[in-house]
């Protein structure tokens, strides 16, 4: 890339909302069942018929505004976006344009860096068009579909910076519930705007429309980017355009024109009144978000769970919501997640059981801090699991009936380290010369001869306090 | 300016879907003109407030439950439609 261009990107994400039924009509949200069978009336655009708005779209697309920091138009209206298209029967899709649920917010995507967002507007899909040997065919499960779009201010500097945007995003909505997000399937979809110049005034823009999942966002925008550039330098003029990206020549195409600005001729829907949101319930919904992903990966930070772990615990969300119960319980939370990452992932992977229909959660403390004092060794705890899991009993009660009791009896301990310590010189040598792996291989030694069944954190107090000595 | 241009009523033209004779334009030019004049006195009215009004009631949306009810089969859908293709509806062929 020519280094004296600066890029900007500004995005347009469509997500599909997580409902029953559609955003104006009962028919159930379900595109991709069996072809024209969640369908009625109104979505088929019926002269006369009325829509009416869907509670739970509204609950949803407000939790979305909340999380993006966005302030909310506490009295909006829906809006007409006329355009003639045969996937569009009434003539005009249901949009908000004078007044989106949100605007003015941001989405953190990294330690320091947020995305300004411009609005977020709830609106429905359009009903699916396929194009085969000359027809066109209409498919009606995907007309009035409930759709948020969010709208980010062109403040994104580069396609990396576009792909961390879109991931942060998938991951609030996720976490959020109010989408599944399944890029692939359609239910989350990408428009580009990108534009380049070598100054502080923007470059003419164009947009790269549908785009259907993040790594090709990132081609599409790094092509565009070079597009551009080449037309810049070589003496030419952007003309501002729609394009689709085609995936099979990973380079962008301009599109049909379509109506812009004004041809959309935007009027309010007077068929469906305001919509209040009263505070008291904006502050209810407030309340009831969960933890969002990014306030987790700090809290997981601050207790030194490693990098590689918080990735796995914010993408398995089951187990991020199992851990979220004892973040205030005052546990070691780094072996928490070691466990519910280690054994415990691979029980419920083995037998498809969901986490939160064990009874892992009563025992859990008890089963961290066992671990963390050396009264059960992990290797203890994979005999267990699954007693542990599928039985209601406590703890101390399996570890009984498993006859499980770590030597924990410093007299006895003692005797077996000396043992160890005498027929091991060459390493006690070895840690007095400052090879703290030395320390590692007595302390396995320790464990061998015990065969497992040694406190680990005692046989580590025992075996620095006689090393220590030793040195001096 | 009585009439609109022929660029104008032909960009409309297209909005609409509608395709028109030369005859048929030139009518246009002036009435539709004279549609646009007569709508366009609304601006002389005062308005007091920025807000955009969308009823001249107060009426507040009653939101409705997220439950399924009054479907059509698809043997309804397709009744109606001018022409179908397996369970799809059939319309002249369109390009993106």
């Amino acid at each position: 890339m020519n280094k004296e261009y600066t890029p900007t990107i500004g995005i347009e994400v469509h997500v599909e909302v997580l409902s029953n039924t559609k955003i104006f009509s009962h028919s159930i949200n379900g595109y991709s069942d069996s072809v024209n069978t969640n369908v009625n009336i109104i979505d088929l655009g019926y002269p006369g018929v009325l829509p009416r708005v869907n509670k739970e779209v509204v609950h949803k697309a407000l939790k979305a505004a909340l999380a993006l920091n966005c302030s909310i138009n506490k009295k909006m209206h829906f809006d007409r976006k006329c355009y003639y298209y045969p996937d569009l029967p009434k003539g005009y899709q249901i949009t908000q344009n004078e007044t989106p649920i949100g605007f003015n917010g941001r989405l953190k995507i990294d330690d320091d860096r947020y995305i300004d967002i411009e609005e977020m507007h709830i609106e429905e899909d359009t009903c699916k068009s396929i194009h085969v040997n000359g027809k066109t065919l209409l498919n009606y499960n995907r007309s009035g579909v409930p759709l948020i779009e969010i709208v980010s201010k062109p403040v994104i500097k580069s396609s990396d910076e576009a792909v961390k945007y879109l991931e942060s995003l998938r991951e609030l909505l996720l976490y959020l519930e109010v989408s599944d997000c399944k890029i692939e399937e359609g239910s989350m979809r990408a428009d580009v705007n990108v534009s380049v110049s070598k100054t502080e005034v923007l470059g003419t823009k164009c947009e790269v429309k549908n785009i259907g999942s993040i790594s090709n966002v990132k081609t599409a925008i790094e092509e565009e980017i070079h597009r551009q550039i080449n037309i810049l330098e070589q003496g030419g003029k952007i003309v501002p355009e729609t394009r689709r990206f085609d995936s099979k020549t990973n380079t962008t195409v301009s599109m049909r024109k379509k109506e812009v600005g004004n041809d959309y001729r935007y009027i309010p829907d007077a068929d469906i009144p305001y919509v209040i949101l009263d505070d008291s319930y904006i502050e209810s919904v407030k309340k009831s978000l969960v933890m969002l992903p990014n306030e987790r990966r700090k809290i997981y930070k601050e207790n030194e769970i490693s990098d590689v772990n918080i990735d796995k615990l914010i993408n398995n969300k089951p187990l991020s919501d199992f851990l979220d119960k004892f973040i205030d319980k005052n546990i070691n939370l780094k072996i928490a997640s070691n466990i519910l990452l280690g054994d415990i992932s691979s029980y419920l992977n083995k037998t498809g059981q969901k986490i939160t229909n064990t009874y892992l959660e009563n025992k859990f403390i008890d089963i961290v801090n066992s671990l963390n004092e050396g009264k059960m060794s992990s290797k203890n705890f994979k005999e267990i699991i699954n007693d542990c899991l599928e039985k209601e009993d406590t703890l101390e009660n399996i570890l009984k009936e498993n006859n499980i009791s770590l030597v924990s009896n410093e007299d006895d301990l003692l005797i077996i380290i000396n043992k160890v310590l005498e027929e091991n010189k060459n390493s006690v040598n070895d840690y007095k010369n400052g090879k703290d792996n030395a320390f590692k291989y007595l302390m396995g030694m320790v464990m061998k001869e015990t065969k497992g069944s040694a406190n680990p954190v005692v046989v580590n107090n025992l075996l620095k306090d006689l090393l220590s000595k030793d040195v001096n | 300016m009585n009439r609109l241009s022929k660029e104008e009523v032909l960009h409309v033209a297209n909005l609409a879907r509608l395709e028109l004779t030369e005859e048929e334009i030139d009518t246009y030019a002036i009435k539709l003109k004279e549609i646009l004049d007569e709508v366009d006195k609304i601006k002389d009215i005062e308005v007091l407030s920025d807000e955009v009004m969308i009823s001249p009631n107060d009426n507040i949306c009653v939101l409705s439950d997220d439950k399924e009810k009054e479907m059509l089969t698809k043997e309804e859908i397709l009744k109606n439609a001018p022409k179908k293709y397996a369970d799809y509806i059939e319309v002249r062929g369109v390009f993106e």
